[in-house]
């Protein structure tokens, strides 16, 4: 069942409820982009991080760290599972969200807000953002994942 | 007089690791550290209407032990009208020991009985702030 409230798309799946703001980009590995100039500031979306569980421990690369798609801009330690997020953007991290060092639970509670991850100065050209899936199309392979992962 | 024992609340936490550190703490605390001043109170004896034991947990102050955000064991004692003095969950432990990484289900690793121990002095610490805050009373 998916509705549109006002800025973002829904998706209820079984108990689970997930938010996917209309105004970010997504990478198939669950993080959101959101431009910002030229940069961007990156983030775990709603679904991967309720998918993945609460947050124990979140472990983000330095600010400096030139980054390719792909590679790992941070990790998480959840209850369930050790996650490596990928970087979905070419560039550099300027900053990493300082309070995720005490309060990793901010991805949590707030993933598109107070939790987010990096901001990055991206080197990538338009074509990388070809990459990057909008909130339909995310929303879409979250209900797919998310049916896959009620029916194992 | 004798005072009535504070109970513990794990949640019940069936099929998880950190479920199962929540139990274990509370085993640790009510049948070898504090058994004279604590027990433990089983959360499905709490969601029977009618239960006996609803009743029980009205009367002594509880600590809870959840072992995720849902906080069943805190939620539960709450509405059956009980007096939660303190609500722990696990995962805020293992926060302040990396070095015990909680694993299996069944069977904890080495690393989830430690962490049950370290959980368990903490809940006998505040066990006795209780009975300490009773006698002061």
């Amino acid at each position: 069942m998916t509705h549109e409230p006002n800025d973002h798309l829904t998706l209820t799946v079984d108990k689970f409820h997930f938010a996917f703001p209309k105004g970010l980009q997504y990478s198939e590995a669950g993080l959101w982009v959101r431009r910002e100039g030229n940069m961007v500031r990156i983030g775990l979306s709603d679904f991967a991080q309720q998918r993945n569980g609460d947050i124990a421990f979140a472990n983000l690369a330095p600010a400096g760290t030139a980054l390719d798609p792909g590679d790992e801009v941070a990790s998480i330690e959840t209850v369930k599972v050790d996650v490596s997020l990928p970087s979905p953007v070419k560039g550099t991290i300027v900053q990493i969200n300082p309070a995720l060092q005490q309060m990793p639970e901010l991805i949590n509670q707030d993933p598109y807000g107070r939790g987010w991850v990096a901001i990055v100065q991206v080197a990538g050209s338009e074509q990388d953002a070809g990459m990057l899936l909008g909130a339909e199309a995310y929303l879409e392979l979250a209900r797919q994942q998310a049916e896959a992962e009620l029916q194992s | 007089m004798k005072q009535k024992k504070v109970w513990i609340v794990p949640c019940s936490g069936i099929g998880k690791t950190y479920g199962s550190v929540a139990r274990e703490s509370a085993f640790i605390v009510t049948e070898d550290l504090r058994p004279a001043t604590a027990q433990i109170m089983p959360l499905a004896l709490l969601v029977p209407e009618d239960s006996e034991a609803r009743q029980a947990i009205r009367e002594s102050d509880s600590i809870t032990i959840d072992g995720c955000k849902l906080a069943c064991a805190a939620k539960v004692v709450a509405e059956t009208g009980g007096t939660v003095a303190h609500a722990l969950q696990v995962l805020g432990v293992y926060r302040e020991h990396r070095d015990l990484k909680p694993a299996g289900i069944a069977e904890l690793n080495e690393g989830g009985k430690k962490l049950a121990a370290v959980l368990a002095a903490k809940v006998s610490v505040l066990v006795d702030e209780i009975g300490k805050e009773r006698q002061d009373a």
